[in-house]
């Protein structure tokens, strides 16, 4: 069946060199060696329908035009040299990428392609399969590095992809576009004196909010035998209740939906650890330069979001959204930082406390298409609460955190160590953030 | 005149989501006009670099940010 189908991409240039790796590339990484060997978890694909009748051959040529026109699909991990040394990233010019070919439900030939964690060194950052149905191909699976891109550079990675097929082939002269944006640029951006100015900035924020957070948002460990096995597990809130009511919040605050959900967890990890301060590490797309902002590249990283609840559950809700607004766009400019800065001031402000300074608690809104603000009428807002479930998709050993909110088109997730929020209180947690902003919307 | 530019400035932020135009003619505040948080950060941004000023970034910066008319008089003042 698979005979005369081709088995590699064949793609050569432009560019090479070697350089150290982007503040987001080093961010991940961490993450990454922090969770192997399930660092898997951050694998994760896009899937493309093939627009028109494109042949394999076709597909594989703009497979090919693209890989050369992202340096981040020809960038791996430079091996160091010596053990202790930093990572650097290395980009190649030529190359050979290997194509599965597979049948069945698309969504599955992606889970079985990104189920594997990545041999950063030695494979290149992108996996691909082309499903066929009989002779045609219907789609094209993309599988990415975490290192190589994050969801927003894969969306504009799979944008060039379907452009490339309309037009054909390599484009050719019918495909005007600027050249794109590099890692190995920013990264040299980043080192030099406009990028540590930046840098600068972010740090001493970091620094400042460090002495004064928390030290960490949970803390106390639950009862050994509350511990599930596996210990980290996640639960996902299928709720259009929520949504409706994080939508008419919104419109009545003009604020993001992203900032409603944002300060209902924090309030709520308030309410069930006692801190008066809530600290947390919003994932940002760190896109807001107008050259990063189509870069297919990693550049999302953790940012310091700190609120001051008002001890005692004093603050209503809506108070909280006020200071709300200008703290998550402290945190997201506090997202473009070097991680290196970071690792230093733990250390620094650590030591200073006398104790290790590390929230462990991040939000991650990866919703592409955010609904928007709008007026719900809070009678459909209540009735919608019978559609309401919970269910847990995941679970695994080991994560470089211990509570973990995930934002996706099928509702909020938590993902969490039932070492210090056990599965009840997981479940408990999500179900009172959908009555904490229902209550908030009806009122 | 600035204001005429941080107009520009807003509609290049948001990607279009809310005109110059609309920008320099609107009533209410900026962020009724349901302008998002990355595109504010990226206004701030290229306000900072244009013309060579720090954002506080508290609840009266943000106000600022909401007013062009204070935000072009602020900048004039410099």
């Amino acid at each position: 069946m698979n005979a005369g189908f081709p088995t590699h991409v064949e793609f050569a240039g432009p560019g090479s060199g070697t350089a150290p790796l982007t503040w987001g590339q080093r961010a991940i990484w961490e993450a990454i060696e922090r969770t192997a060997p399930d660092d898997h978890y951050f694998n994760f694909g896009r899937l493309l329908k093939v627009p028109g009748g494109r042949t394999a051959g076709e597909i594989v040529e703009a497979l090919a035009a693209l890989i050369e026109r992202h340096g981040a699909l020809r960038t791996r991990l430079g091996e160091p040299g010596r053990s202790g040394a930093e990572p650097y990233q290395r980009l190649e010019e030529k190359g050979r990428l290997p194509v599965t070919v597979a049948v069945g439900d698309p969504d599955r030939v992606l889970g079985e392609l990104a189920a594997r964690r990545f041999d950063y060194a030695g494979e290149w950052p992108m996996r691909v399969a082309l499903v066929l149905d009989g002779d045609r191909v219907t789609h094209v699976v993309l599988v990415f590095c975490h290192l190589a891109a994050d969801g927003l550079g894969a969306e504009a990675a799979v944008r060039d992809l379907r452009m490339l097929l309309l037009r054909g082939g390599r484009g050719g002269d019918r495909l005007r576009w600027p050249d794109a944006s590099q890692p190995i640029d920013l990264a040299r951006w980043q080192a030099g004196p406009e990028g540590r100015k930046a840098a600068r900035a972010a740090a001493a924020y970091w620094e400042s909010e460090y002495r004064r957070i928390p030290p960490t948002m949970f803390s106390a460990p639950s009862d050994a035998r509350a511990a599930a096995r596996p210990p980290i597990w996640r639960a996902l809130l299928h709720s259009p209740a929520l949504e409706s009511a994080v939508r008419s919040i919104a419109h009545t605050h003009a604020a993001s939906t992203s900032t409603v959900l944002l300060t209902a967890v924090a309030a709520l990890v308030g309410r069930f650890t006692g801190h008066e301060t809530c600290a947390m590490l919003p994932i940002a797309a760190n896109r807001f330069r107008r050259d990063t902002a189509n870069i297919v590249a990693t550049m999302s990283q953790e940012g310091l979001f700190t609120l001051d609840l008002g001890g005692g559950g004093a603050s209503s809700f809506t108070d909280l959204l006020r200071s709300a607004g200008p703290a998550a766009l402290r945190a997201y400019r506090s997202a473009y930082h070097d991680p290196a800065d970071r690792n230093r001031i733990t250390a620094l402000v650590g030591s200073e406390r006398g104790m290790p300074i590390h929230p462990y608690c991040c939000f991650n809104d990866m919703r592409f298409a955010d609904p928007g603000p709008a007026a719900c009428d809070p009678g459909e807002i209540t009735a919608a609460l019978a559609r309401t479930s919970v269910s847990w998709p995941m679970s695994q050993d080991k994560l470089n955190c211990r509570f973990c909110v995930h934002l996706t088109t099928e509702g909020v997730s938590l993902t969490a160590d039932t070492r210090y929020l056990p599965r009840p209180d997981i479940e408990r947690f999500l179900l009172e953030l959908e009555s904490l902003l229902v209550e908030t919307a009806v009122r | 005149m600035i204001k005429k530019r941080l107009a520009e400035l807003v509609a290049e932020s948001s990607e279009g989501a809310v005109t110059a135009q609309e920008a320099l003619t609107a009533a209410v505040p900026l962020s009724a006009l349901g302008i998002t948080s990355i595109a504010r950060l990226r206004l701030i941004d290229a306000i900072e670099s244009e013309f060579g000023v720090e954002f506080d970034l508290t609840e009266e910066g943000m106000e600022l940010l909401d007013d062009l008319d204070r935000l072009a008089g602020h900048l004039a003042s410099r």
